[in-house]
């Protein structure tokens, strides 16, 4: 009788094993909308992330904590450091040999661990960093080295777990769907940036020291809930890979082949040319709005929503065109460029005119020619990849994607605030200022255009 | 269950159990080294020993 309940036991048991796993089934041929959707969530945690780290602790550290302008802009482009090791980590990952027969999992779940351990610490370590009742006994040092240890891991965390993240989506969708991948991908993103812009916002209107512990931590549990939704049986275990010997584990070599092959090394150059050029709008149209046209606090939030919704119809429509066989994403993402010129141009006549209308047009286009252009170069990565080098792909993207507009956000930032403390006022010096750097955004998708002049000239591959 | 090397009751073979585990043991680790930074942190700022 109890060896009857026991056997019973143990089968009901190892029947509940493998659902209690977060293993996916047999690789299938076709990837349900559901399942992407559920993939694609990591891309809103990154969105998060990036928001916390350039937006709303930016704004608390200087406003709140008082922490001089300087180390809170070090501690910022801190993460940006790791963006390089983008390519290494993907490599890594094409590479991972495991007995589970996972590639991508156990690298997810490592940088998703890193980015909720660093923002787990960071509010404490802010806390220290301005000084917070007994700290400001504390040499300076020790603040700054806690601030660092924090931004550094929610960097590394949030490097890894999109770079393989993007290895795994494309390793799971099939070639005609890509396109669609790259899409879904780019607006998740975008929503998770929107939604946690509001919320933090909303969240920290009025400042206090716990709700800053609150909120932060909130957000490092969030990130790993939500990155653990999204791999749960995602990918399929291999177990061929699991038994093959290990690959050659030489970085240095994959990066020389992955660089020389096709036209690798000139579009990477111009996915950092086109990412900086478009990238730098994105600090500057606010204040520019604000001082040149006089928009109100309102009227430039209205502005980002503008901005979003063109980068929007942008994923839209490059997710469309790039569907269909034998569509060039390379020439999709050269049209987000010539887009972009004439959108410059007119948000620079917007500030010689005093036209509303101008700026909020040329808003939009910029968005637009943002979207197409990210979107198409990003589908350009992937479909030029070989099955094997698809993490060392996507890394290379993602390093030069991500310094790129790093830089941008940190020069732009830079010269908003030199427009800012200048004694120009509010005439016709500071909208020189603007003017100038909005032309030299021009300067840089013209030469991006410049670069690409290969492929229009060239009929496309078949 | 024919397989001798599966490990009942998960089916998993042992070098797969192994492999799990290892991750479990690094990621006891790293929230280890997280939470005694976070404690001492904490304990700098607003102290609650003595």
């Amino acid at each position: 009788m109890l060896d009857q309940y026991r056997k019973f036991a143990l089968t009901r048991l190892s029947n509940l094993g493998p659902n209690l796993l977060p293993f996916a089934d047999a690789a299938t041929a076709d990837l349900p909308l559901g399942r992407l959707l559920r993939l694609s969530m990591f891309q809103v945690t990154h969105g998060m992330a990036l928001v916390l780290l350039v937006g709303t602790l930016n704004r608390v550290m200087i406003v709140e904590l008082e922490v001089p302008a300087s180390i809170v802009g070090i501690m910022i482009s801190l993460p940006l450091v790791f963006a390089p090791f983008r390519a290494l980590i993907g490599f890594k990952s094409d590479i991972h040999i495991s007995a589970l027969g996972w590639r991508r999992v156990p690298f997810i779940w490592r940088g998703s661990m890193y980015q909720f351990g660093g923002f787990a610490v960071m509010p404490f370590a802010l806390l220290v960093l301005s000084g917070y009742m007994d700290a400001a006994t504390l040499p300076a040092w020790v603040g700054i080295c806690s601030a660092a240890i924090a931004f550094l891991l929610v960097g590394i965390g949030a490097h890894m777990v999109q770079t393989v993240g993007l290895a795994l989506a494309t390793d799971l969708a099939p070639p005609e769907n890509q396109a669609n991948v790259v899409g879904l991908m780019y607006v998740m993103l975008l929503i998770g940036m929107m939604v946690s812009a509001l919320l933090f916002g909303a969240l920290l209107a009025d400042y206090s020291p716990g709700k800053l512990i609150r909120v932060i931590q909130g957000a490092a549990v969030l990130t790993l809930v939500i990155n653990v939704i999204a791999l749960w049986k995602q990918e399929p275990r291999d177990r061929s890979r699991a038994r093959q010997a290990a690959p050659e584990d030489d970085f240095r070599q994959a990066w020389r082949s992955f660089i020389s092959g096709g036209a690798v090394a000139p579009r990477l150059m111009v996915i950092g040319l086109g990412t900086m050029g478009f990238g730098m709008a994105d600090v500057l149209l606010e204040p520019y709005g604000g001082q040149v046209l006089g928009l109100s606090v309102a009227a430039t939030t209205r502005l980002t929503a503008t901005f979003a919704v063109g980068g929007l119809i942008g994923f839209a429509l490059a997710s469309r065109v790039l569907s269909r066989a034998h569509a060039d994403p390379m020439r999709l993402a050269v049209s987000g460029l010539i887009v972009g010129v004439p959108a410059f141009a007119a948000i620079i006549i917007a500030g010689l005119a005093h036209s509303t209308l101008f700026f909020l047009a040329g808003t939009l286009l910029v968005g637009f020619g943002t979207g197409l252009f990210a979107h198409g170069t990003l589908t350009a990565t992937i479909q030029s990849a070989s099955r094997e080098q698809i993490g060392l792909a996507l890394g290379a993207w993602g390093a030069v994607q991500a310094t790129a507009a790093g830089l941008s956000v940190a020069v732009g930032g830079i010269l908003r605030d030199l427009m800012i403390s200048l004694p120009l006022g509010t005439g016709d010096g500071i909208t020189a200022g603007y003017v100038t750097v909005f032309s030299l955004e021009i300067a840089m998708l013209l030469i991006a255009l410049l670069a690409t002049r290969r492929w229009l000239a060239s009929p496309l591959p078949s | 269950m024919s397989d001798p090397e599966k490990v009942f009751p998960t089916g998993l073979t042992l070098s797969e159990a192994e492999e799990l585990h290892s991750q479990l043991v690094d990621g006891t680790r790293i929230f280890g080294v997280i939470s005694a930074l976070a404690h001492v942190l904490v304990a700098v700022t607003t102290p609650w020993l003595g």
